[in-house]
């Protein structure tokens, strides 16, 4: 199968630049792969097209060569990196179903890696037993120069991608007037849930996994898959603010969503009824305090109308109280 | 295709009814089902991350100008509100006070961060307005001249960008910030008007407030 598809990629190496198309939903893949992945297919194709179609396929040895020479010339390529973005977007959506992308093969890779991950842990190993199942040879996980990361947040990711599929499936049907709005409190709760649920079969190597996370060099990319998820859920639950609660309800959210993590991880009740129990009390405290802000902002604005009023009786008894 | 041209028989027919100063489209056509055509939308659909990252700074900064601008109205009212010039603050007040709520709506429809600064330009716009208006109704007319000044150039600039990116996809909203730049050119002839020249220090005055909103639009444009 895989060789299958190698001979068609050879085939079509005429077809240039324009054949690699880039998936046009959200990049699962931390940019600077992706970035040397697209040097890596475009100077297989550039070799492709040059040499003959009678020479034999690229081998992922090939591909990992390259790649690591491209990464290495990178000045050079700059001008090359400018240009196949763009055709990229002219082609987005317009890919064969025989002819795969770099891209798409990590992913494939890693989903299948992720069932290796219970028993090898959040490493190498799996990713490897994940291309075998795929019937690769495992040097291929030479293209995953960040390893664990790039597991963990594939993974992240993909649970990502489905909670903001399910909370924008029950949106449409809370639009088209099938379903009853949540309040606010409870719709976080089932979103928090519903994304920690994704979980569960991890549980016992997810330890693993957040310190992963919090590597140096996977921060960037963690904070910001943690700050669209959260963005995400907000939207969903109707928070439409422009002002300085925008920034104070993704906070606080976040707090929410990263202690109930670090609570599940070491929650040993059955089905975590505990940690959901936790989960509740912190938004029940959340919503209190906006409750409790909401009276304070009004208390005082009635404080201060009062003021005013005490005032002008004051300036009539006194008689400054003329128009100019 | 089709939806396009719905969307587009729809933001026909609310133009026609509802009054240009009445831009309440967002509301009326709330209840269309589906998600991409649900209302008279501003923005095209984001193409890639830059664009989304430019269109966003570009309002993100629009709707800290706005806001900065109600509350400089807001601090020049509290001075000179019961005075002769009121009714002429008030008023353009409330135009201002229509382009923020917009700029809201298209903030929270496209999911466009807000700005982190906004308590500062809350504090320093207010103060600002009262300042000026305690020089007198001249020196809050300098005041707006200088802060109007400066938002219709930056507006102008964004048009300027927009035209060169790509005019036809943004059609609605370069009509939109047109729109705008149009009325912030209003206000500025009203405070030329009104004597904003006779305020002593004018170009000193006029100078730093222009200073100021540089550097605010410099800074929304990326926190």
């Amino acid at each position: 199968m895989a060789a299958l598809i190698r001979g068609l990629r050879a085939g079509r190496a005429l077809r240039g630049l324009g054949g690699v198309a880039v998936q046009g939903t959200r990049s699962t893949q931390c940019s600077n792969v992706r970035r040397g992945f697209h040097r890596a297919a475009l100077l297989r194709l550039a070799s492709d097209s040059k040499s003959d179609t009678s020479v034999p396929p690229p081998s992922y040895h090939e591909v990992h060569t390259a790649g690591e020479s491209s990464s290495s010339s990178a000045q050079g390529e700059s001008s090359e990196d400018a240009q196949p973005n763009t055709s990229f977007q002219d082609q987005s959506g317009e890919h064969s179903e025989d002819y795969e992308t770099e891209e798409q093969l990590q992913v494939r890779i890693l989903t299948a890696a992720l069932e290796f991950v219970p028993q090898h842990g959040w490493n190498m190993e799996a990713i490897t037993a994940g291309a075998e199942t795929l019937g690769l040879s495992s040097a291929s996980t030479g293209m995953f120069n960040n390893g664990a990361g790039d597991l963990v947040l594939h993974f992240v990711a993909q649970c990502n991608a489905q909670l903001t599929e399910t909370l924008a499936e029950q949106n449409n049907q809370v639009q088209l007037g099938q379903a009853e709005s949540k309040k606010t409190g409870e719709f976080l709760k089932d979103a928090v849930e519903m994304r920690l649920r994704m979980l569960v079969p991890y549980i016992d190597t997810w330890p693993q996994a957040m310190s992963i996370l919090l590597l140096p060099h996977n921060i960037p990319d963690s904070l910001k898959h943690l700050s669209t998820m959260v963005d995400d859920i907000w939207y969903y639950a109707g928070d439409r603010s422009t002002d300085v609660n925008w920034y104070t309800r993704r906070a606080a959210l976040t707090g929410i969503y990263n202690t109930t993590e670090l609570v599940m991880v070491q929650d040993s009740s059955p089905d975590f009824e505990e940690t959901w129990a936790f989960l509740d009390n912190r938004i029940k405290d959340v919503v209190n305090m906006a409750n409790t802000a909401k009276q304070v902002q009004a208390t005082g604005e009635a404080v201060v109308q009062g003021l005013m009023g005490a005032a002008i009786t004051l300036k009539n008894l006194t008689g400054m109280n003329q128009r100019r | 295709m089709q939806r396009a041209a719905k969307c587009a028989l729809r933001l026909d027919i609310s133009r026609a009814f509802c009054p240009s100063n009445v831009r309440n489209c967002g509301a009326v056509n709330r209840v269309n089902g589906s998600v991409s055509c649900r209302r008279y939308s501003v923005l095209p659909p984001p193409r890639d991350e830059e664009e989304k990252a430019m269109l966003d700074s570009m309002l993100r900064v629009d709707h800290a100008g706005e806001y900065g601008a109600n509350r400089i109205y807001a601090g020049q009212m509290a001075v000179l509100g019961r005075t002769q010039t009121g009714p002429l603050i008030q008023h353009m007040w409330d135009q201002e006070k229509m382009h923020l709520e917009r700029f809201n709506e298209i903030l929270g429809e496209h999911r466009v961060r807000p700005t982190l600064l906004l308590p500062l330009w809350n504090i320093a716009g207010f103060a600002l307005g009262a300042c000026t208006a305690l020089l007198g109704k001249e020196g809050a007319m300098a005041c707006t001249v200088a802060v109007e000044e400066s938002i219709s150039e930056h507006y102008n600039s964004q048009i300027r960008t927009l035209m060169e990116a790509d005019p036809e996809r943004y059609t609605e909203l370069l009509q939109l910030i047109k729109e705008f730049r149009d009325d912030e050119i209003e206000h500025h002839d009203t405070g030329l008007e009104h004597d904003a020249e006779s305020v002593p220090g004018y170009l000193l005055l006029k100078t730093a407030i222009q200073a100021g909103c540089k550097a605010a639009i410099y800074i929304s444009q990326r926190i």
